[in-house]
């Protein structure tokens, strides 16, 4: 589980929330809090108030990714290989092993054709691709995807969700304005100006109201 | 000189090309939404950029008629912020803030740092601000991708209805209605797809 105790940060409170393993889906209108909820899951944000914890331990213990959905600012190096290379050498593994990682990241979402790219050439979908793939090759436990399908065709945000179901990471969440890809995860849980609105089925209920109410 | 019924954005037979990537195309885009979808990677942003006067082509001519102004919103809203409030940023577009804070629902939050909006708010601020300006030519690149639901049936509306030519690149484009055109790029090339 992942654990949210008290939390305050930002304009998201939540008093308690328990996310299972498996893909969950955040959906919420803009400003309802979903970043700032994958932030604090992936420890990349503190909480002011309260806990999060993954597993019984503080997110920065664990093994975590995020994918921001047009992550251009936050590629590294400038070239793609290095990219997916970066996490197993800045973890100190061997050479081979961060090779051998990077082949079967690149594999997974079928990027093997990028590798030799410079980064600052990527399109928006491309860098995305790029950015999971250098998620995945770290092995995470928890895999953070930001508004996913904001930068890819159907084609391409299809051909990735196997890929994502995977990657062996025992917790998977994803931001998400599509109420078809919200249906496709495990779990949901909606969020509304700051506030967990409901979870699970309740929560993809919503999206009805939001389409009507448009 | 900006006739309404004779803005027309004309690609006389040309080649775009960033480094290995070359693309051509050749198209008029007459008044009304045009919808350029295409896989990632295929030259959409590409297109955007050579639309929005930022990328000459290697060879052939873009030519506007009727266009006095055009605007490009680009896949980060965050680019797109000058101001060192949501009224500022508003303001510098030359619009008068309330009316429209209140119909982007960021009523009350004029007084903040932009960057402290959420990127689906970013979004709406800077989209909200260049269609309330009226460009004769209107390039957007994936304008719907931070929105929320609302936001995108508000969007896929009011493209639908604006003068002028717009010319949105996307893959989302369940919630566009008054399609003038669709286009397709694929293999480097830009074709009208078949409907």
């Amino acid at each position: 589980m992942i654990e949210f105790a008290g939390v305050s940060v930002r304009n998201l409170r939540v008093e308690r929330l328990a996310i299972p393993a498996g893909l969950t889906a955040v959906i919420g209108t803009n400003g309802a809090g979903k970043t700032t909820l994958l932030e604090l899951c992936c420890g990349l944000l503190l909480p002011d108030e309260g806990a999060v914890l993954v597993d019984g331990r503080p997110p920065r213990e664990a093994d975590t990714a995020l994918v921001p959905a047009f992550p251009g600012s936050s590629l590294i190096f400038s070239r793609v290989a290095d990219e997916l290379a970066s996490c197993g050498r800045f973890a100190g593994l061997a050479p081979c092993e961060v090779a051998q990682r990077v082949e079967e990241a690149a594999d997974a979402v079928d990027a093997r054709h990028l590798l030799d790219r410079s980064t600052r050439s990527l399109s928006g979908g491309e860098q995305f691709v790029v950015s999971l793939a250098a998620g995945l090759a770290g092995r995470p436990a928890v895999l953070v995807l930001d508004e996913f399908d904001g930068a890819l065709d159907r084609e391409s945000l299809i051909g990735l969700l196997p890929a994502i179901r995977a990657a062996g990471a025992r917790y998977v969440l994803w931001s998400t304005h599509d109420a078809a890809l919200a249906a496709w995860a495990d779990h949901s849980i909606a969020l509304e100006a700051g506030r967990v609105a409901a979870t699970g089925p309740a929560a993809l209920a919503l999206f009805e109201g939001w389409e009507c109410a448009a | 000189m900006g006739v309404r019924g004779l803005t027309t954005v004309v690609l006389d037979r040309i080649v775009l090309e960033r480094g290995p990537f070359r693309l051509d195309a050749d198209a008029v885009f007459g008044p009304g939404l045009h919808v350029v979808v295409g896989r990632i990677g295929t030259g959409k942003s590409t297109l955007a950029l050579a639309l929005a006067g930022g990328l000459a082509p290697v060879s052939g001519t873009i030519r506007l008629e009727g266009v006095s102004r055009r605007l490009w919103v680009g896949q980060s809203p965050w680019h797109h912020l000058t101001g060192a409030t949501v009224e500022d940023e508003v303001t510098s577009w030359g619009l008068s803030a309330e009316p429209l804070l209140d119909r982007l629902g960021l009523a009350g939050r004029g007084a903040l740092d932009p960057f402290r909006l959420s990127r689906g708010e970013q979004q709406r601020l800077v989209l909200g601000c260049a269609l309330a300006t009226d460009a004769d030519l209107l390039v957007l690149d994936e304008p719907f991708a931070p929105l929320d639901v609302p936001g995108r049936v508000a969007l896929g509306r009011a493209l639908g209805t604006r003068p002028g030519v717009t010319i949105a690149m996307t893959h989302a484009d369940l919630h566009l209605s008054h399609v003038t055109a669709r286009w397709r790029i694929r293999g480097g090339r830009l074709d009208p797809e078949e409907t």
